[in-house]
């Protein structure tokens, strides 16, 4: 089997390494970089669990080759917490009982950072629509609204204090 | 998964070189998400893999008299594009319906073509807003028209040595308007039991100058039921008129049953859904005259 150098960035530091042709970008990441925090569970694009950010958007890196990521960013449930500090929507969907087994819980937390990087306040339907790819077996989606508005609500408290004059 | 090699060049020329030389031995893959599953379960064993996302062929570009949509163009670009919003608001219903956010922003316009899949969701919106397809080989162009690609469940007319590179979408007349229904187990992640895509543009007398109906997962290839179309051309959209036009589409297709729908229930969803639609189209038409 050939094996190709590539380079990206995962989670915001710059990596290479060697990958082969018929390697998913999930194999890579679990497999070679050992992020094992996102998950295979289908491996077929249906159920969402492998979920991570390609170049800022939410993709199955179960249907990506390792090797088309070359050159790409990535960011993997691992990389969500900044400084040693949950991000918000990790934290609320503790608070929110936003999950019971956690296997769909990093590709589920992955779409709903996606949302709220671009929408700091969405709707209900709003948020439905952006989990629609991520399967949850055990406890539904109620406490995932909830979390997700929980921690929108927050950003928007964080971003209206840092964007307010000095007073 | 077979371990073909794998090549990302970085000029089209290059591309359609290799096509030539490797023939249907080398697979193109743009989002991946069909051919990565069905090289797992080997279906599929190519050699080569020819990614064209080096290629500029992820673009939207709108011309004088067409909106041309490079293969690479994912399902959320089309999503996300003004032009598509305003010009073609049936492919982007359809592309809102399609799987899910990860699904849209991997899978490609080109690739829900080119995999020919009966019930491809996007087929439906094309064909009815008369689509055409550019086939580049080594050679030279062809372009045809986007229902005469397909030939049967997973093949069509597309030569070994030529990638399809291209979607062009004339731009509609004035009065127009289209609808996109699909029927799925689920709102989202499901695989239509049956689409359709309905349009009509008129004259200003309020007479149907052209009518089309597109229909996907009720026959061998997405089909436009010509027959039912026959009844409404040339004439006033009544209700009569509209709901006899879906009972004949529903006798001109040829479903089959299977995992996801019998043909039976395929049948009388399909009257239901055309009618649905032809209703929609022709509401929307009304309330686009009121407020022109």
């Amino acid at each position: 089997m050939a094996e190709t150098q590539i380079a990206f960035n995962i989670n915001g530091n710059q990596e290479q390494i060697a990958a082969e042709p018929n390697q998913t970008l999930l194999q890579l990441l679990r497999d070679e970089l050992g992020l094992t925090g996102t998950k295979d569970g289908c491996s077929s694009g249906d159920c969402g669990a492998c979920v991570v950010l390609l170049d800022g958007k939410p993709v199955n890196s179960c249907m990506v080759l390792a090797l088309q990521a070359e050159g790409s960013s990535v960011t993997t449930i691992e990389g969500l917490a900044k400084d040693g500090e949950l991000h918000p929507v990790q934290r609320t969907f503790g608070e929110a009982w936003a999950f019971q087994c956690g296997f769909c819980t990093p590709g589920m937390l992955i779409s709903c950072y996606a949302l709220l990087e671009s929408n700091d306040n969405p709707t209900r339907e709003e948020i439905l629509r952006a989990i629609a790819g991520n399967f949850c077996r055990c406890t539904g989606y109620q406490g995932v609204v909830k979390a997700v508005q929980q921690a929108a609500a927050e950003l928007r408290a964080t971003n209206s204090s840092e964007g307010a004059p000095d007073e | 998964m077979i371990a073909p090699k794998y090549t990302a060049p970085t000029s089209l020329a290059d591309a359609l070189q290799l096509k030539k030389e490797s023939g249907a031995e080398a697979r193109v893959i743009a989002g991946g998400t069909d051919l990565i599953l069905r090289m797992r379960d080997r279906v599929l064993s190519p050699s080569l893999l020819i990614d064209l996302r080096a290629l500029s062929l992820g673009n939207i570009v709108l011309g004088d008299d067409e909106l041309c949509i490079g293969t690479s163009v994912s399902l959320s670009q089309v999503l996300e594009n003004t032009d598509t919003q305003r010009l073609f608001p049936a492919l982007v219903a359809a592309c809102r319906e399609f799987a899910g956010p990860p699904i849209r922003n991997r899978a490609t316009l080109g690739g829900n073509i080119a995999n020919a899949s009966p019930a491809a969701d996007l087929v439906p919106p094309l064909g009815a807003y008369d689509a055409r397809v550019v086939l580049r080989s080594a050679g030279g162009e062809r372009v045809l028209p986007l229902l005469e690609f397909f030939t049967g469940p997973g093949q069509s007319v597309i030569e070994p040595d030529e990638i399809l590179t291209e979607i062009r979408l004339p731009l509609m007349p004035t009065l127009s308007a289209a609808t996109f229904i699909k029927l799925g187990q689920r709102r989202s992640m499901a695989i239509s039991q049956v689409n359709v895509t309905t349009r009509l543009s008129i004259h200003e007398e309020n007479v149907v100058s052209e009518v089309r109906i597109v229909l996907g997962a009720v026959a061998p290839v997405p089909m436009r039921a010509l027959a039912a179309e026959q009844i409404i051309s040339g004439n006033a959209l009544s209700d009569e008129l509209l709901c006899s036009a879906a009972q004949k589409a529903a006798e001109e297709i040829m479903p089959i049953s299977d995992v996801r729908a019998s043909r039976s229930y395929r049948v009388e969803m399909t009257e239901v859904l055309v009618r649905r639609a032809l209703f929609a189209t022709r509401d929307e038409l009304g309330r686009n005259a009121t407020d022109g």
